[in-house]
C-alpha cells in the first residue's frame, strides 16, 4: 500500500472515530437531562408528606401510586442513569484516547511523506 | 461536556486559520447558549400561564359555574368542576402529584425561580464567551494588518 493510500485509510478511520464520538456525546447529554429531570422529581417527592396523592402516567391513563413506591421508582431510575453515565464516560475516554492516537499516527505519516518528497527533489 | 479546555494558549502564537477556527467554535457555543436561553424563557412563560390558569379557575366559587371543557380545539362540552380545590401537577418523568391551588402556585413559582438562576448562569457564561470572541477578533485583525505590510 502506498503512503497516500495509507493516509487515506487513516483519515477514514479518524473520521469514523469522530462520528462515533459525536453519537456518544449526544447520548451523554441525553443522560444528563434525564438525570436532572429525575433529580428534580426526587426533590419534589422529598418535600411531600407521606399522605401525598401521587399518580403515574401509564400510557394515556393516570394510575394512583403509593408514595413509597413512587420514591423507590425514581431512586431506581436515578441509580440506573448514574451507572449509564459512568459507562458512557468510560466509552468517551476510550474514544478520545483512540482519536488522539490516530491523530498522532496521521501527523507522523504526513511528516514522513513531506520529508520523502523533500528528499526526492 | 467534552474534554476540559482549561489550558492557556497565547493567541498571538496562533495562525489566522487557527484563530478563525477558535472564533467559529466560540460563535457556535454562543449560538447554542442563546438557543438554550430562549428555550428557558419559553418554559418560564409557560409556567406563568399555569399559575394564571390555576389562580383564575381553581377556587371554590368555580364549582357553581358551568364550564366548557375543550375536547378538541373546536369542540367543547359543558361540565362542572367536582373538586374545585385540587389540581394534578406534572412534576416530571410521568409523575403527577395532587396539590391544592396555592400549593400548585408555589410549585410553579419555585420552577420559575430555578429557571431564573439557570438563565443568570447562562448569561454569565455568555458574557465571558462574547468577550473571548472580541479578543480573538482583535488578534485576527492585528495579524491581518501585520501580514498585509
Amino acid at each position: 500500500m502506498s503512503d497516500s493510500q495509507k493516509l487515506q485509510a487513516l483519515t477514514q478511520e479518524f473520521q469514523n472515530i469522530q462520528t462515533e464520538l459525536s453519537t456518544v456525546v449526544e447520548a451523554r447529554q441525553k443522560l444528563e437531562s434525564q438525570l436532572s429531570e429525575n433529580q428534580s422529581v426526587q426533590k419534589e417527592f422529598g418535600s411531600l408528606g407521606d399522605d401525598a396523592k401521587i399518580y403515574k402516567l401509564v400510557g394515556p391513563v393516570l394510575l394512583k401510586q403509593e408514595k413509597s413506591e413512587a420514591v423507590m421508582g425514581v431512586d431506581r431510575r436515578l441509580e440506573f442513569i448514574n451507572s449509564e453515565i459512568n459507562r458512557v464516560e468510560t466509552q468517551l475516554a476510550e474514544l478520545n484516547a483512540k482519536q488522539e492516537k490516530k491523530k498522532i499516527e496521521i501527523i507522523g505519516l504526513q511528516t514522513q511523506m513531506q520529508e520523502a518528497a523533500a528528499a526526492a527533489e | 461536556m467534552a474534554a476540559p479546555q482549561q489550558q492557556q494558549i497565547d493567541l498571538n502564537s496562533l495562525t489566522i486559520d487557527n484563530l478563525a477556527a477558535v472564533k467559529k467554535q466560540l460563535d457556535d457555543e454562543i449560538e447554542h447558549l442563546m438557543g438554550a436561553s430562549t428555550k428557558l424563557k419559553k418554559a418560564q412563560d409557560r409556567f406563568r400561564e399555569y399559575i394564571n390558569a390555576v389562580k383564575a379557575g381553581i377556587k371554590p366559587e368555580t364549582s357553581d359555574k358551568p364550564l366548557l371543557i375543550p375536547l378538541t380545539t373546536s369542540l367543547f362540552v359543558p361540565a362542572k368542576l367536582s373538586d374545585p380545590e385540587h389540581v394534578l401537577v406534572d412534576v416530571g418523568t410521568g409523575y403527577f402529584v395532587e396539590k391544592t391551588a396555592p400549593e400548585a402556585v408555589k410549585f410553579y413559582t419555585a420552577k420559575i425561580k430555578t429557571i431564573e438562576t439557570n438563565m443568570a448562569d447562562i448569561q454569565k457564561v455568555m458574557t465571558q464567551k462574547l468577550q473571548n470572541v472580541r479578543v480573538v477578533e482583535s488578534v485576527i485583525v492585528q495579524k491581518q494588518t501585520q501580514g498585509g505590510q
